[in-house]
């Protein structure tokens, strides 16, 4: 097999499944059906697929609360089939939805559940709860004494993370972690997630239903059909962009071009410009401007720069005698450039003008994107995933 | 003003009756405390043995206790062997099926979590699982206490120890000025007895259940 130069050196496989298959006692089918996977050291590996497919099952027979029937598990190049399951799962951090913290315990005695059993000596578990309670946003001096029942569903998940990292496992197993919680909560305990996982790069065995968290949180995505066999095992952009089969494009179901929008980000594309003229400026540039342009409106900056009103010829007719930042309508739609294109074609199917305005963190004016834009970018994802795709078939890289 | 002179006279009697018929039922209690928690734990998890160990110990219940302590006169005498042993089955019931229960009450979701850090099944059982369950177990145990005080009080028909004694003689003389006052006084300290115990068991149960379960 010939290795293209450019690649990077393949990544460390931390969890390699073997021909794992589960079948229960009293059933006819294997509910897991001989599932290869490799799982890369540091990454979020997201199992996705609808509900009976097999995936909690083959997630939980990785730490072995489910054993399988045939098939190995390696973790980290050691075969961990039939060693001590409980040696081995205070090795694996375990996160699931119900949190399942324990209820008779404090916050920092449920967090220092593993420490404890690994038999560390009481100040270096003390630190290492705080630390970990900080880690998840959770004052260690107000939360460390409280009890489970006085914390709501989303700091109990908090707490339910910080547990499951108490160890320092290298591996993290969770079981639809962000399931049980409102969409708010979840969208900001996914998100402190995320740069969590940027600190702690851990290697993540995450189960979902939900295609949207799956696009969201993984480095990639594993789908799964029923027995748990891959229908594809591939990034988030690959699977929206190049969707390996039928039963992966009903599964993103529609708008897979809209989902693919989040993936990106508006400082990644170049934005387009619009005519803007200064708060300080007389109506009559303004007049100016807007008739050089093809636009029919002009973006009024205010003395720092940031978009403070658009007007429009009418609006200069109209305020005829009045300064320019007093007149037209405030912007509405602004995103900053950390924000997805998602966000930013929401903002500009509301907005006047169909365009959304685009300003760096300050708050100061960087450039606008429309529909264009928009379309250009979708357009071209696709074009590189599609050539990506080729290009592998022809070295005969790819899974099946 | 005749009962409260009664008391007074007897006050000696009445006190040495009442540490005796605490001091039984205290030990029954403990002795089918070891042996209900044991069985529960035991069978919790399987439904036959379960099934099987409430039965035995719910027909215990429902010998007569007059007939059990006559029966058990053969093998263990007079005097306090056969009272205890009597008491301990009476005693089985309310605290193994209180165990049980409260083992099978624990959410399954916590159960799994604790498996999947890493207790093993032991320390599953004696820090998760019991702690949790611990509420309902002595629940479990303080009926049984007030089931036994009353019970043994009929353990006097075999010479048992504690308030029967003072109840079967006020019945021996039935139409006499004293027997009522014989029997009220027994019954009474059956009672004051009832309340100490629970006091107890009250205190108990706040200091050694969690405050993150209450």
């Amino acid at each position: 097999m010939t290795q293209t130069p450019q690649t990077a050196p393949e990544p460390e496989v931390m969890i390699r499944l073997e021909n794992l298959t589960k079948r229960f006692p009293g059933t006819q089918r294997n509910a897991v059906d001989g599932l290869t996977l490799d799982i890369h050291a540091g990454e979020i590996v997201v199992l996705v697929g609808p509900s009976g497919c097999g995936k909690t099952t083959t997630m939980k027979m990785i730490n072995r609360i489910i054993e399988p029937t045939s098939g190995r598990i390696i973790l980290g190049g050691e075969d961990v089939t039939t060693t001590n399951a409980d040696q081995l799962r205070r090795r694996i951090g375990y996160v699931i939805q119900q949190t399942g913290l324990f209820p008779h315990l404090t916050i920092g005695e449920n967090v220092a559940t593993v420490p404890k059993l690994l038999g560390w000596d009481a100040a270096r578990t003390r630190s290492r709860v705080d630390e970990l309670l900080s880690m998840v946003n959770m004052d260690p001096d107000e939360y460390r004494g409280r009890y489970p029942k006085q914390l709501s569903g989303g700091q109990q998940q908090r707490v339910g993370v910080a547990r499951a990292l108490g160890g320092d496992p290298q591996v993290m197993l969770m079981d639809e972690p962000f399931g049980a919680i409102d969409p708010i909560t979840r969208e900001r305990l996914q998100n402190e997630f995320l740069r969590l996982q940027s600190e702690v790069r851990k290697t993540i065995v995450f189960v979902t239903h939900d295609i949207d968290e799956a696009i969201k949180m993984g480095d990639r995505i594993a789908i799964l059909q029923e027995g748990s066999s891959i229908a594809q095992y591939d990034t988030p952009e690959k699977i929206l962009t190049a969707p390996a089969n039928d039963f992966v494009r009903d599964f993103i179901g529609g708008g897979a071009s809209l989902k693919r929008l989040s993936l990106s980000r508006v400082r990644d594309i170049e934005l387009a410009s619009w005519p803007t003229v200064s708060a300080a400026d007389s109506l009559e540039q303004a007049h100016r401007v807007l008739r050089e342009s093809d636009h029919s409106a002009v973006l009024v900056l205010d003395t720092e720069g940031r978009p403070a009103r658009w007007v429009g010829a009418e609006d200069l007719r109209r305020g005829a005698g009045q300064s320019l930042d007093r007149i037209g309508t405030v912007p509405q739609a602004v995103v900053e450039s950390r924000a997805t294109l998602s966000d930013a074609l929401n903002e500009l199917i509301a907005a006047r003008y169909a365009v959304t305005v685009v300003v760096d963190q300050d708050g100061r004016h960087l450039g606008v994107v429309d529909i264009e834009q928009i379309n250009e970018a979708i357009r071209s994802m696709r074009h590189s995933a599609v050539a990506e795709a080729r290009t592998e078939f022809a070295d005969g890289r790819t899974a099946p | 003003m005749e009962f409260l002179e009664f008391l007074g006279n007897r006050a000696d009697d009445l006190l040495e009756m009442g540490l005796a018929h605490a001091a039984i039922v205290g030990a029954a209690v403990l002795i089918a405390t070891v042996i209900g928690v044991a069985l529960g734990i035991a069978t919790y998890r399987t439904e036959r043995p379960r099934e099987f160990v409430l039965a035995i110990t719910g027909t215990f219940l429902t010998i007569p206790s007059f007939a059990l302590f006559i029966l058990l006169l053969g093998p263990l005498g007079l005097g306090w062997p056969p009272v205890l042993f009597a008491l301990v089955l009476y005693g089985l019931l309310p605290v193994v099926r209180n165990t049980i229960t409260g083992l099978r009450e624990v959410d399954p979701a916590v159960i799994e979590s604790a498996q999947g850090m890493g207790l093993n099944r032991r320390q599953r059982l004696l820090r998760i699982e019991l702690p949790l369950a611990w509420p309902v177990v002595i629940t479990g145990v303080r009926v049984t206490t007030l089931v036994l005080l009353g019970i043994a009080a009929i353990g006097a028909v075999v010479n048992g120890p504690g308030y029967g004694e003072m109840i079967f003689t006020g019945l021996a003389r039935v139409g006499t000025p004293v027997a009522v006052n014989m029997v009220l006084a027994g019954t009474l300290g059956v009672i004051v007895l009832a309340v100490l115990f629970d006091l107890i068991f009250y205190t108990v149960q706040r200091l050694t259940t969690s405050r993150g379960i209450r």
